[in-house]
């Protein structure tokens, strides 16, 4: 294999100007199993497929909660999402210790940035092995974000990560427009139908295998915000969800599921 | 690239023996490869403008801003590596918040530029670190008025607090732009990215310096335009346009750095828009000489 | 012989000599603020139905002098807040200081298309001088303070609440800070004991008993004055005003005071 010079650390630039470190750890987050995020106006839901490294043993969780309104859905290595989430979850209770207040969504994602960003700038440093999606509710609404190992942080309406992900992404955009006034239980539906596009073949969405998280909030007549805790589904919970999504079902629901798909 | 494999590239801090920081080099070409970023300062305010190529359908438009406010009175746009770029606001924010506890005022935007420029240098004399892959070009208006002295009891001394002279004009708007290695200089009109080399050549041609005539208002528009000329309508498809001002105390920002507002921003994109198509269908290869020139000066050599 | 108790259980000097103390450290512990030096005196905070009513003078005394005539002790925080300050000037000025700066760093996290939206309430903000407060307590170098933080809580309803030196924190429909507490909170209550009834009140009523708080506090508290500030704040925002004048005083009451200065009787 060609030897490449410039890759060897996270703070080395090649002459085009790029960080290969930074960009070999994005390829680990595509080998982490796909999550996918949507947003409507009022919700935010996180659907991921759990993988188990043999027959037997059980399936690697991939979605967290990081406080009442906010939770993450990883890809890639695990033990640094734990890193982030450890990070989040602090910074979530200090702040609601000090502000008696959730922590804005965007404050907290910056601060993961930076912190990425800092891996990638040190030398004995390398960058963190692993994507993520947040998903959290705070006065303006809710929210969704991705998070890569180079530090960059972006807002989207919806998005997946992981293995095969592309093919869920092209799912979201063909139904871009749908999410925004979307119901709680559509927005799951939608989740894991962009989910079912990523799959193996012949491989299906179980019980054991899906995992779902959802946030959202509602206006109050005084004018305060209510938020609906964030949640983590698995097992027998998620059950009805992914029986509504099931193929036949869908093609029994006519033509334009279809089209879509 | 001849000095590719001679082995003084490979890390920071050292020099070929021609006296260059090849990395800090190759650092400039990662803000090569940025949107385009540009800053104008005219006689009454400065204006910054960033075109933010889309990457994807799924970005949630208009959420991801660019531009940042450092102190109330200053702004920051950058090209090149974003995580870099929001490192360089947040260390921005501290120098600034520093200040104040330190002087008990706004920071002046002179200093604030010193003190990045001397920060992203700093970045260029250690092998454990890499410079900034960004450029970034810092806008602010430092107060023309007698400031009250932070926190003061009653209204404070009636005449020269802060060390000002009676009769002497001081404050007003200011433009830097920091490079990799640390270099900055001020500015009339700054440009950085992907399309500088257009954007300057629009800049140079704008009633900017000394005696100035152009507006703010004016300005808002002029960067729309040199934004949406820069673009490049082949290789990136979508992009938006991400604009922010600041007057003085009696304009429409009251010394504040803000986000143009969105009724300003739209009437100047709409008439960007047309020109851009215009000069497109017309005649406009008469800049190219200047471009070859500009190329070499953009080198990013830290003795300049 | 020294029979004082301060005497007691110690060598005698005329049989050993004076004590000689030289040898001992003449520095004691290290010593934060001890007490505060130049103060402002009372505060004076009232809810009605859509907002909070609150008055401070503009004194800042040294000990019984009328130092400073024009100092103002109510701060405005974020346009949706008002902080009253009583107690020592230079910590308030520390604290203005420092709730500026942290004014700054929210604004750089608040969408400029959604101001309101999640930025920091008087409640937050409460909440966040309390814990600063009881941290400098707890690190013996307290700020030396009484600080009435007045605004709209999360749910956009009035929020008044009192934090001090100590940390300790409470709320109430009316509050006043130093003299006040003991002279103006009987007025207040008057109008407004209950949450309920300050819900019933209007915005003139209550300005009006914030108004009569100051007069008589005027007239018993030797450290006020009759220049004041008053702000009122309301899902509107805040309107301060800072150069009040008390008016239609009457001090004929004064005449039948006894007990004082050179009267015999």
């Amino acid at each position: 294999m060609f030897r490449n010079n410039y890759d060897n650390d996270s703070v080395t630039f090649s002459p085009q100007g790029r960080i290969f470190q930074v960009e070999y750890a994005a390829e680990a987050v595509k080998q982490g199993s796909v999550v996918v995020g949507i947003t409507s106006k009022k919700h935010v839901v996180l659907v991921a497929l759990k993988r188990n490294a043999e027959e037997l043993s059980s399936y690697q969780k991939k979605i967290f909660a990081i406080d009442e309104h906010a939770g993450i859905a990883i890809a890639g290595l695990t033990s640094d999402a734990r890193v982030l989430s450890n990070f989040m979850k602090q910074q979530c209770l200090g702040h609601r210790l000090t502000y008696g207040r959730d922590l804005p969504v965007r404050t907290l994602v910056d601060m993961i940035g930076a912190k990425a960003q800092q891996n990638t700038q040190q030398y004995g440093k390398r960058p963190y092995g692993v994507g993520l999606l947040i998903a959290g509710v705070d006065e303006q609404g809710p929210h969704l974000f991705e998070f890569q190992p180079s530090g960059m942080t972006e807002e989207m309406v919806a998005f997946a990560i992981g293995a095969r992900s592309q093919m869920a992404r092209t799912y979201l955009e063909k139904n871009l427009e749908l999410f925004a006034d979307c119901s709680r239980e559509e927005l799951i539906a939608h989740g894991l139908k962009a989910l079912k596009e990523s799959l193996v073949q012949d491989r299906e969405l179980t019980i054991e295998n899906t995992s779902v998280g959802v946030t959202g909030f509602s206006k109050a007549d005084d004018g305060s915000t209510k938020v609906e805790q964030f949640k983590v589904f698995d097992g027998q919970e998620v059950n009805g969800w992914i029986e509504s999504v099931a193929d036949d079902k869908a093609a029994a629901e006519g033509e334009s599921m279809e089209v879509d798909g | 690239m001849t000095s590719i494999g001679t082995g003084y590239d490979l890390a920071n801090s050292i020099f070929s023996p021609d006296g260059r920081n090849f990395q800090v080099e190759y650092a400039v070409k990662a803000v090569e490869n940025g949107g385009t970023s540009i800053g104008i300062r005219c006689k009454d305010g400065v204006v910054l403008a960033v075109e933010k190529v889309v990457a994807s359908k799924l970005l949630k438009q208009g959420a991801n801003k660019r531009i940042a406010t450092v102190d109330r009175h200053l702004g920051v746009v950058y090209s090149g590596m974003v995580p870099d770029g929001r490192h360089f606001v947040d260390r921005s924010r501290d120098e600034a918040l520093a200040w104040r506890d330190t002087f008990k005022t706004p920071i002046p935007t002179a200093d604030l530029a010193s003190r990045m420029g001397g920060y992203m240098q700093a970045y260029t004399l250690y092998q454990s670190v890499r410079p900034f892959g960004i450029t970034a070009i810092v806008g602010g208006f430092d107060s023309e008025l007698e400031l009250p002295v932070d926190g003061e009891v009653g209204s404070g001394p009636a005449v020269g607090a802060g060390g000002k002279t009676a009769g002497k004009k001081h404050g007003g708007p200011f433009l830097y732009m920091i490079e990799p290695s640390g270099l900055y200089w001020g500015y009339y009109g700054a440009a950085a990215g992907k399309g500088r080399q257009v954007a300057k050549a629009e800049l140079e041609k704008l009633d900017l310096g000394g005696a100035g005539e152009l507006s703010l208002e004016q300005a808002v528009k002029e960067a729309a335009r040199i934004i949406y000329l820069s673009h490049d309508d082949v290789k990136d498809k979508k992009f938006e346009l991400e604009m922010s001002w600041i007057s003085g105390a009696d304009g429409p920002t009251k010394g504040k750095h803000q986000e143009v507002p969105k009724a300003l921003r739209e009437e100047a994109e709409k008439e960007a828009e047309r020109l851009a198509k215009k000069a497109v269908e017309g005649d406009d290869d008469d800049d190219d000489d200047d471009d070859s020139d500009d190329d070499k000066k953009d080198g990013d050599k830290m003795e300049e | 012989m020294d029979h004082r108790p301060q005497a007691w259980g110690r060598p005698r000097d005329d049989i050993y000599g004076a004590y000689d103390g030289s040898y001992l450290q003449t520095t004691g512990p290290k010593q934060n603020t001890q007490a505060p030096v130049v103060t402002g005196t009372s505060v004076v905070a009232l809810k009605f139905k859509d907002g909070v009513v609150i008055a401070a003078d503009n004194l800042a005394s040294y000990g019984s002098l009328a130092r400073f005539t024009d100092v103002k002790r109510l701060r405005v925080f974020l346009d949706t807040s008002v902080v009253g300050f009583g107690g020592d000037v230079s910590d308030m000025q520390y604290l203005d200081r420092h709730l500026n700066e942290l004014a700054i760093d929210e604004s750089y996290e608040t969408d400029p298309s959604a101001p309101d939206a999640g930025a920091l309430n008087a409640a937050n903000l409460h909440k966040y001088l309390q814990k600063l407060m009881y941290k400098r307590r707890n690190d013996f170098d307290p700020l030396w303070n009484q600080i009435l933080v007045a605004g709209l809580d999360s749910g956009s309803k009035p929020f008044l609440a009192s934090v001090d030196l100590r940390g300790t924190a409470f709320s109430s429909p009316s509050l006043a800070s130093g003299f006040g507490a003991a002279l103006a909170q009987p007025i207040m209550r008057k109008y407004a004991a209950t949450e309920e009834d300050a819900a019933k009140l209007s915005r003139e009523d209550a300005v009006k008993v914030v108004q009569e708080c100051m007069k008589v506090l005027y007239y018993r508290d030797a450290r006020s004055m009759d220049k004041y500030s008053i702000a009122v704040v309301t899902k509107e925002g805040v309107e301060l005003k800072e150069d009040e004048q008390l008016e239609k005083q009457s001090w004929a009451f004064a005449e039948r005071i006894r007990g004082y200065g050179t009267q015999t009787v």
